[in-house]
């Protein structure tokens, strides 16, 4: 099975080259038959790494330690679920899943535009091979997954214990599909300025590409806040660490991106801005897969040092140059086909949405790599924290809440008094009554106040338009349940995007109250003492060790009270894995969390003596808001990605046909 | 069209001076320095009064826990080390010999007053040595 891993690895690398040169050859010469074997040698670079990842699984699953990499993140005493996820517990296998899935997309591009876009595709095929032939290179010649250790082990080092949980097991899956989703459109961008079809086409196809890549981005980004969360146990969701700046930065340039495409779908401007903000999201990402898998930015997150660094920096300095390069050749292509009219409409909504977006992934970019920065100019390592990305973005976030209100109610080209009277004394003064109730409940908060209050403008927006979508076809005769469903279904991608909004808005409000009420006690409590915080009153019962086959858990039982109601109980562990390897990480530290609609009771055992235990207990208010909204954000992006029926398609394909930009007559 | 022009100019510019604005005072107010154990002392007594993050490995026997939750260590780094107290959030992976990293201030009576401890594998995260010694 190893042999047949390294084998297929080498001749994805092989095939993916030939790709490239078939495909560029091909369509430069006119050579149809070439384009074609490129398009297959593509599918061929897909179904070779699917054996080799295959491979690498049946060794993970069969405990072969005989493989370095099986040797160094699996043990016998791993369940069988986690011997699949070790797949991306380490470098190498992780190079392998970003090389799979991007050959699994270039496939699925290559399938779904057979005989079609004939001058642009093959240009798309040769990028994404190019990034695939790298990542490729990379598993091939300098961190190959089928390594073979000198000797045969009889036991493995095993898996870290934090990373033993369900989170751990899909979030970086997740955000891998995000990252490399980005290439797609990237490689449209690039086939367009390199076949010089610099029509809508392509930015119809990234723009479906850039929504998935989004999708799985924010999801990822989620799923990891969650897992940091539940396991890392010091009571937050988000510490602005490297790694997690690494995956923000191009969600942040992404979501500029999906919002832009639209002025270039509707308004055919903005095209040289969009060429270069894919180029920058796709730049991103590759480089927070290299902050993340190199090591240069010194991070908690315990991930390998290795030799890939100088690879990469190769290979963004390349993409940096070649399509910088190629964008300023076709500059005179990429003409707007429409001016500005007022800074007072849509489009312009759009433009600060852009900026600010752009602006906010700049200053993470900087603190990101300050001390990188500072070494090179002063010599000296300085560190921006925290208090940096949070005094920097919380600002520009919240203005960016308050644009996604105004930008869907203003209108195109030029607003006037009536469409501005019209469309927002409803959401101003919802917002205004927020504000007042707000204040009487006695919140001071500035920032708090701010947030909720643009969170009511916007939520009211949006059923503003829901309402007025719906009551025109209830007028008409509909139901309202029929009138919902056809007002989404004949306008997925505004409706939906509309839903994503809602998502976003439970997002902020849950981010909003979990930093700003925050509650925080540590306590050392004897047996059946008590503490009290907020509402709740904590009574230590007793504190229980036992040995499990895979660890030693001292457990603290612990009653809940609200006033004299006892609402639930709860155990906080401390966890000593047994391994029959050697790691240096055996401790877990296992958080308790009762969660509810209101706040999180959040318990951590810090340390026990005796029978004397000490806790630290933190009230975060409304944290599970956050994981609501993320559901509430993916039925809205699925709404928008919803394949459009057959008719549909057809309506779609003639109106860029025809060149109907003005669509503003949707309902 | 010429003065829409100049508006949307001046919004960007607005924008840019913002964003400008909010990353030099961001910078100015939270930025600390990372020294070494050694680069520390070498600073006294300037650094007195300056926050500091500062990374060393952790003296073998030197680590003294409370249950109520304060935490005495040293971290050295070649031959210097300091002494460090810590009260808060310690990391599973915290024990001797690991690599630690605390930011706080290093006081006149030559304590380091951390307020932030993170921690990290001692070795090399994917290095087989482990591995031979015990098996070889």
């Amino acid at each position: 099975m190893i042999g047949t891993g390294s084998i297929s690895i080498f001749l994805a690398f092989a095939v993916s080259i030939y790709a490239i040169i078939a495909s560029v050859v091909g369509a430069r010469y006119r050579k149809r038959d070439l384009v074609r074997s490129g398009e297959h040698g593509a599918l061929a670079v897909c179904f070779l790494l699917i054996i080799a990842t295959v491979s690498l699984l049946h060794s993970l699953l069969n405990l072969d330690f005989s493989l370095k990499y099986v040797a160094m993140n699996t043990s016998t005493d791993l369940l069988p679920i986690y011997r699949i996820t070790s797949l991306w517990a380490g470098q190498a296998g992780s190079l392998l899943l970003w090389c799979l899935i991007l050959s699994i997309y270039t496939a699925v591009v290559v399938i779904q535009n057979k005989g079609q876009s004939r001058q642009l595709m093959p240009y798309v095929i040769a990028t994404l091979s190019a990034v695939s032939a790298f990542f490729i290179f990379l598993i091939a010649f300098v961190e190959s997954p089928f390594e073979m250790l000198p000797f045969v082990p009889v036991e493995g080092r095993g898996l870290n214990p934090i990373l033993q949980n369900e989170y751990m097991a899909i979030h970086p899956l997740t955000l891998y599909l995000g990252y490399v989703g980005v290439t797609v459109p990237f490689a449209f961008g690039m086939g367009a300025l390199l076949s010089g079809k610099l029509d809508d086409e392509w930015i119809r196809q990234s723009r479906k590409w850039a929504l998935l890549a989004w999708t799985f981005l924010s999801l990822g980004l989620l799923l990891g806040a969650r897992w940091a969360y539940l396991e890392l146990g010091w009571g937050g969701y988000w510490a602005w660490d490297p790694v997690e700046n690494a995956a923000f930065m191009p969600w942040l340039a992404g979501t500029a991106f999906v919002h832009s495409v639209m002025i270039q779908e509707q308004r055919g401007m903005l095209k040289k801005w969009n060429m270069v903000l894919i180029i920058i999201t796709f730049f991103l990402a590759i480089f927070g897969t290299f902050i993340t898998r190199s090591g240069i930015i010194s991070s908690v997150h315990s991930f390998a040092q290795s030799d890939i660094g100088p690879y990469f920096l190769g290979f963004i300095g390349f993409i940096l140059l070649f399509s910088f390069v190629i964008f300023i050749l076709r500059l005179d292509d990429l003409k707007s086909e429409n001016k500005f009219d007022s800074i007072l409409s849509r489009e312009s909504a759009f433009i600060f949405n852009n900026l600010l977006f752009l602006g906010a992934a700049f200053t993470v970019f900087l603190g990101t790599i300050f001390p990188i920065i500072s070494e090179l100019i002063k010599g000296e390592k300085i560190l921006v924290g925290p208090p940096y990305f949070n005094k920097v973005n919380v600002p520009i976030g919240l203005v960016l809440i308050f644009l996604m209100g105004v930008g869907p109610l203003i209108s195109w080209r030029k607003a006037s008094k009536e469409n501005l009277v019209k469309n927002f004394s409803l959401p101003i003064a919802l917002f205004v009554l927020t504000l007042i109730v707000l204040v009487l409940l006695g919140i001071r908060d500035l920032f708090a106040l701010i947030s909720f209050g643009f969170c009511a403008f916007v939520t009211t927006t949006v059923i503003f338009e829901y309402y007025r979508g719906i009551s025109v076809r209830i007028r008409r005769g509909d139901n309202l349940l029929i009138a919902l469903f056809n007002l989404i279904s004949r306008n997925s991608r505004r409706y939906g995007g509309y839903i994503v909004h809602l998502g976003v808005v439970l997002i902020v409000i849950g981010i909003t109250a979990s930093s700003v009420f925050v509650k925080q006690r540590e306590a050392v409590l004897a047996k059946g003492e008590s503490m009290s915080i907020g509402d709740y009153n904590i009574r230590f019962d007793e504190l229980s060790q036992y040995t499990t086959q895979a660890k030693q858990v001292t457990a603290a039982g612990i009653s809940i009270f609200k006033g004299e109601k006892k609402i639930g109980s709860m155990v906080p562990q401390k966890n000593i894995y047994n391994y029959e390897g050697n790691r240096e990480i055996n401790q877990e530290t296992e958080v308790a969390i009762l969660s509810s609609f209101t706040d999180d009771l959040y318990i951590i055992l810090t340390d026990f003596e005796g029978s004397k235990a000490s806790f630290r207990v933190i009230i975060n208010p409304m944290v599970s808001w956050i994981w609501a909204g993320g559901i509430v954000l993916l039925m809205g992006a699925t709404i928008i990605m919803w394949p459009a029926t057959r008719q549909k398609q057809k309506e779609i394909s003639l109106s860029y046909a025809v060149g109907s930009k003005d669509q503003t007559a949707e309902v | 069209m010429f003065r829409g022009r100049i508006k949307f100019i001046i919004a960007i510019g607005v924008i840019a001076l913002a964003i400008a604005y909010l990353v030099y005072g961001g910078v100015r107010d939270t930025m600390v320095y990372y020294l070494t154990v050694e680069e520390l002392k070498e600073r006294v007594p300037g650094v007195y009064e300056q926050k500091v993050r500062v990374s060393g490995n952790v003296v073998a026997g030197s680590i003294k826990k409370s249950l109520d939750g304060n935490l005495e260590f040293k971290i050295a780094d070649g031959g210097d080390s300091i002494d460090v107290i810590y009260k808060g959030i310690v990391p599973d992976i915290f024990k001797d010999g690991v690599e630690a990293v605390v930011e706080g201030n290093y006081t006149s009576e030559n304590v380091f007053k951390a307020d932030l401890l993170l921690a990290k594998c001692p070795t090399k995260y994917e290095s087989t040595d482990s591995l031979k010694r015990a098996y070889n």
